[in-house]
This record gives C-alpha cells, sequence and structure tokens, in this order.
C-alpha cells in the first residue's frame, strides 16, 4: 500500500460550550491523503475541517480515534514528522510588532534552518522588498504569503492550507491558487481546506467532503461527481408540454426551466434529440450541464446545513 | 532545548515591551539614587544655626526643671494601673546633646538593606510584567499555534520560554543592584558616612542582591506561567494586582496572623534573610479594661526560601500541565 501523507480512523472531537453543553465537531472521521497533488478538504462553515486540522497538528486533543502523517502515528510520533509539515492554520499568526523577516528568522532558527534560506523564502513569495516591514503593517495577501514563506523553511512534503483565501481579494485568490498548483507540481503533497469549490475545483486531483465531522465522500474530482451527480441536458424546444410527456414516458425526469426543460437520467444527451425527433419534435437547442463540484457538494451536504454543530 | 531557549531569548530582547520596561526600571532605579543623594545632604549653616538656637533652649529647661520633672513622673508612674510601662520607657529625662538635634548624618550600612528591599520589589515587579506579557501576547495573538507547528514538544517550548525569562532578568537584576549598591555607596561616601562597611557587611549585601537576583528571575518565569495560564497579557497583570490587593493588602491587613502565609512577609523574610512583622494581641485586664499590645513576631529565613520555592514549583508544574493539555485555538 503506498504512503499516504494523511490518514485518519474514527476520528472524534467534542468540544464543551461555555454554558456547559457538549458539541460534536468532528465524529469518526477516516480521511485518506494521497501524497503528492493538490487535495481538497471541504465542507461547510463548521463541519470539523479546522479542527481536525488543528488535531493533526498537534495542537487539540482528539477525543477518540488515530491519524497518521506518512504513516507515523501522530501526535505521539509528531515530533518525527514535523520537518516534513507546513501548515497555515486558519489566519496567519506571527508576532505582530516584529518584521516578516525577524518572524521568520526566528522560526528558522527554531528548528536550526539556515538564516539565508529566510531571504530565499521571502524572495520566493515576492516579499522580499516588504521583509523589514512590520508584520501589522501587512495586507492580508501579504500576511498570507509570510505565512506560506513560514511553511516553505522546512522545505515540507507536505502543506496544510487552512482556508488559505478567507478575505483574499481576486489575484490575491489566483496567487495562492497558483501557488498550491505549483507546489503540488513539485511532488509535494498539498492538504488545502475550503468551503468555496470553486476554488478547489480548479487545482485539486483528488477530494474529501465532509460534513457534521463526517466524511461523506472521497476520491478523485471526476470520481467524487460522477459517483454523485446525475447527467442533466438543458432542452429548448417549441412545444414543452408534448416533449415533458414524451421524455416522461421514456423514463427521464422533466422540469421546466424557463425557456428550457431541463432533463435528468438521459446516458447521452443525443437519447433525447433523438426521442424528441422520432416524434417530430425538434431541438432548438442542447446543452449538457456539466456536474461540477459545487452541485456534488451541495448535494451532499444539504442535509447539513449551512453550517455545522460545532 | 538551547537552541529553543536562545531564540526565546532573541524574541524576548527584541520585544518592544522588554526594551520600554528595562528603560523603566533604570529610569526609576535613577530616581532612587537621586533620591537618597537629596536626602544625604548635609544640613546648611542656617539650618545648623537653628538647630543651635533649639538645642540651647531645651538644654536651659532640662537644667531648670529635669530633677523635678523626672520625681513628678517616678510618682505618677508608681500610681499607673498593671500592666505598666517600665520606668525607663515612662520616665526618660536625659540631658539632651546637641547630635539629636536636627537630621542626623546618613550612614550607608543603616539605609542599604531598605534600599536593597526596594529594589528588589521593583525587579519582581518588573520580571513579572515583562514574563506574563512574553507568554500572555503570544497567547492572545495566536502566534503560539504557529511556533507549535514548528515545534510540537510542548513541555520543551514551554521550559525554553520560562528559561529564557528567568536567564534575560538575570543581567538587568544585577546591573540595576549593582548601580544601587555602587550609586548608594559613592554618594553617602561623599554626603553622609560609610564608616562601618567591613568586609562583612559588603559579603552580606552581595548575598542579598544574589538573592534579589534570584527571586526576580524567579518572578520573571512566574510571570510568563500567569500570562500562559490566563492567555493574556492584561488578565495576568489584573489577576496579579488583584491578588495583591485582595489578599496581601486586605486579607492580611485583617487576619494579621496569616501574615508568614503572605508573599510580600516571605519576600522580605527571603531577601533580608529573616523579617518581623507584628500582631496585635488583645485581651481583658484585670479590672475589666480592653487593652491590645503589639508583639512583633519573626519568620525565618528558610521559612521564606521553602514558602517560595513551593510556590514557584507549584505554579510552574501547574502551567506546565495546562500548556501540556490545553487545545491551542
Amino acid at each position: 500500500m503506498p504512503e499516504l501523507a494523511v490518514s485518519t480512523r474514527g476520528l472524534r472531537k467534542t468540544y464543551r460550550t461555555r454554558r456547559g453543553k457538549r458539541v460534536v465537531a468532528v465524529q469518526g472521521l477516516d480521511l485518506d491523503v494521497p501524497t503528492g497533488g493538490v487535495h481538497g478538504f471541504l465542507g461547510p462553515n463548521g463541519s470539523g475541517k479546522t479542527t481536525s486540522i488543528r488535531m493533526l497538528l498537534g495542537l487539540v486533543r482528539a477525543d477518540a480515534g488515530t491519524m497518521a502523517l506518512f504513516d507515523r502515528r501522530v501526535p505521539e510520533h509528531l515530533p518525527e514528522v514535523v520537518s516534513r509539515v507546513g501548515a497555515i492554520v486558519e489566519s496567519p499568526k506571527f508576532f505582530p510588532a516584529f518584521s516578516g523577516r525577524k518572524n521568520l528568522e526566528l522560526l528558522a532558527d527554531a528548528i536550526g534552518t539556515p538564516r539565508r534560506r529566510v531571504g530565499e523564502v521571502l524572495e520566493e513569495t515576492s516579499l522580499g522588498e516588504r521583509g523589514k516591514d512590520r508584520f501589522k503593517s501587512y495586507s492580508l495577501g501579504m500576511k498570507q504569503r509570510l505565512a506560506i514563506a513560514a511553511t516553505l523553511l522546512k522545505e515540507p512534503e507536505l502543506l496544510i492550507f487552512d482556508e488559505p483565501t478567507n478575505g483574499l481579494d481576486p489575484a490575491g485568490i489566483r496567487e495562492i491558487r497558483e501557488t498550491m498548483r505549483a507546489l503540488g507540481e513539485q511532488g509535494r503533497t498539498v492538504l488545502v481546506s475550503s468551503h468555496i469549490l470553486a476554488e478547489v475545483e480548479q487545482v485539486a486531483d483528488t477530494v474529501s467532503i465532509i460534513g457534521h465531522g463526517r466524511l461523506l465522500a472521497s476520491g478523485t474530482v471526476a470520481e467524487v461527481i460522477g459517483g454523485t451527480a446525475k447527467g442533466t441536458v438543458k432542452v429548448a424546444v417549441d412545444d414543452h408540454d408534448r416533449a415533458t410527456r414524451i421524455l416522461t414516458s421514456a423514463g427521464l425526469t422533466v422540469r421546466a426551466d424557463g425557456n428550457y426543460l431541463l432533463v435528468d437520467g438521459a446516458e447521452h444527451p443525443s437519447d433525447v434529440t433523438r426521442r424528441l425527433a422520432q416524434q417530430e419534435l425538434y431541438v432548438s437547442e442542447l446543452i449538457p450541464v456539466r456536474a461540477d463540484l459545487e452541485s456534488v457538494f451541495l448535494e451532499l451536504t444539504a442535509d447539513e446545513g449551512l453550517g455545522g454543530d460545532r | 532545548m538551547i537552541r529553543l531557549t536562545s531564540v526565546e531569548l532573541r524574541r524576548l530582547i527584541a520585544r518592544r515591551l522588554t526594551v520600554v520596561g528595562v528603560a523603566a526600571v533604570l529610569l526609576i532605579t535613577a530616581f532612587l539614587l537621586f533620591a537618597t543623594w537629596r536626602n544625604s545632604q548635609p544640613l546648611t549653616a542656617a539650618e545648623q544655626q537653628q538647630n543651635q538656637v533649639i538645642f540651647e533652649q531645651i538644654h536651659k529647661d532640662w537644667e531648670l526643671h529635669g530633677e523635678e520633672n523626672q520625681a513628678q513622673c517616678e510618682k505618677d508612674w508608681e500610681s499607673q494601673p498593671d500592666p505598666k510601662p517600665t520606668l525607663e520607657e515612662m520616665c526618660n529625662y536625659t540631658e539632651p546633646k546637641l547630635e539629636d538635634f536636627g537630621r542626623p548624618k546618613t550612614v550607608f550600612t543603616e539605609v542599604i538593606p531598605d534600599l536593597l528591599l526596594g529594589s528588589s520589589y521593583l525587579l519582581a515587579f518588573a520580571g513579572f510584567l515583562i514574563g506574563a506579557s512574553f507568554l500572555g501576547a503570544e497567547f492572545s495573538s495566536g502566534a503560539i499555534s504557529n511556533w507549535l507547528t514548528f515545534e510540537p514538544r510542548r513541555l520543551r517550548v514551554y521550559g525554553s520560554k520560562l528559561l529564557a525569562l528567568a536567564v534575560g532578568m538575570i543581567p538587568l537584576a544585577v546591573v540595576v543592584l549593582a548601580l544601587v549598591l555602587g550609586g548608594t555607596f559613592l554618594i553617602i561616601d561623599h554626603l553622609g558616612t560609610t564608616a562601618g562597611t567591613t568586609g562583612k557587611a559588603w559579603g552580606d549585601l552581595t548575598e542579598t542582591a544574589g538573592r534579589a537576583v534570584l527571586l526576580a528571575a524567579a518572578a520573571a518565569a512566574l510571570g510568563g506561567v500567569v500570562g500562559s495560564l490566563l492567555r493574556h497579557t492584561a488578565a495576568a497583570i489584573g489577576v496579579a494586582m488583584g491578588y495583591v490587593v485582595l489578599v496581601e493588602a486586605v486579607f492580611g491587613g485583617f487576619l494579621t496572623t496569616a501574615q508568614p502565609w503572605l508573599i510580600r512577609i516571605n519576600f522580605d523574610a527571603w531577601v533580608k534573610h529573616g523579617t518581623t512583622y507584628f500582631v496585635d494581641k488583645c485581651q481583658t485586664s484585670v479590672d475589666g479594661g480592653y487593652f491590645c499590645e503589639t508583639v512583633e513576631k519573626t519568620v525565618s529565613f528558610e521559612h521564606g526560601a521553602w514558602y517560595l520555592a513551593v510556590i514557584t514549583v507549584l505554579l510552574i508544574a501547574a502551567g506546565a500541565g495546562a500548556f501540556y493539555r490545553r487545545d491551542v485555538n
């Protein structure tokens, strides 16, 4: 069995609120992240993504279950693998009164990385000129880039980005996306958690979708889309009523959608045109509606609500 | 651990609050020396003249009425109800001397113990503040979570931070206490008297200063512990201040017999190699009157040392337990 970058089994975490109520953040999460490429970790806000990541990094204690990074159980063996893992959990957190460079130097010194590496990662993340400025004077995008620079100090094999584009402008989002893609293409494993599907779909090779702290679907993007969503075709035809009767009698599901009909269940779009043409009804437009990650995500998490139970 | 501690030391030195704290401590030390200089000034010619006049008047009065006053006082003393003060306490009409009038010369060995004690309070307070901020700010800014993703061995991280605080506080304490000792000696040597400052006296003063240095280092580490437990600088300082006001001042003031278990008394006992405190002992006399007397009690150096050691170890252990187990969000 190939080495997994991340593996969890039966992972569980509950929190106690200030009022003493217990809430389940993660319940029995089984997650596998293969090595290499970008893995999207998707779920609605509050579905347990950040808590799961925090548990993997030893920041939060799991109540039950097992976790492994590169086949080493964590948190017991975390010190042995931590040099292979770089992580940004939620917003970048550094010492605000220190410069970006100073923050990185302290981290580099703590792990015994040569100081020259600090200059290199600052250049890699286009922060070379602003390295001497205080962290608190940075824009959100710069803070995010500094956080990426910090993770690169270790030259990690696994990078964990938790909601990396939160609060960024479109240019910043694109920049982070390209960075993640580039890191994945370098052979590193990038685990990116997000509730913004479009950004993940563009870069992810594999995805896991969670809701209420449970795994709902996992696999390559194509597998997850294909395994969950059904083919839909958008049809423009003159006589909606007749067309609906013909297609329904053929076992397809038909819904009105403005000037179009939405037809579900057709194995191939040509099935629709053929059946209608046999009854001398001719299609003026036929648009295959491609199932995307967003629709799959919404379908899978429909019962989960917009937020989780945290 | 050594690498982590040296990184934490560099961070400690680079912090603005550390720089401000050190500057404030040095400024207060300078004020302390200035006040010593002012208080040690000899009397002016006019003040000496005035003292001479007052002395002569009182001496003349003593010559005329001294014996008469003494006899009357002794008679009054005999009629005092029990328990009565001693005769020497009540009737002391000895001949006035000129040197008893006006401000006496400042003696180095008399003023320096209190100056060292005051400086040790200042250093402990500054150390606590710097320590509380060092860890409190790290938690409140969230930087600790980033730090732990680089070094997840929490007890090492915790130990390195406390060690850096303790080690970092030592040079400041040494400099301040050396300034107080040396500066006060020079001032009083010039304006007062340093007679009696023997080698043994210097040895005792050095030991006192050494104990104050250790206390400042411990206070910095404990500030770090409280900062990490409360995860916020302001909360740590607020709790410390609340403790000082409510427990040390109010509770200690009402329940005077609890004083041996207050930090301040044990602090004094440690720095001064033993200290005293006073309790009011009240009782009803044979004639039904209710009276109180103030009784002096002693807290030994050993008591102070054990008390502070136990408090320090317990707090550090509690902080370590919390730091090790607590979720970092």
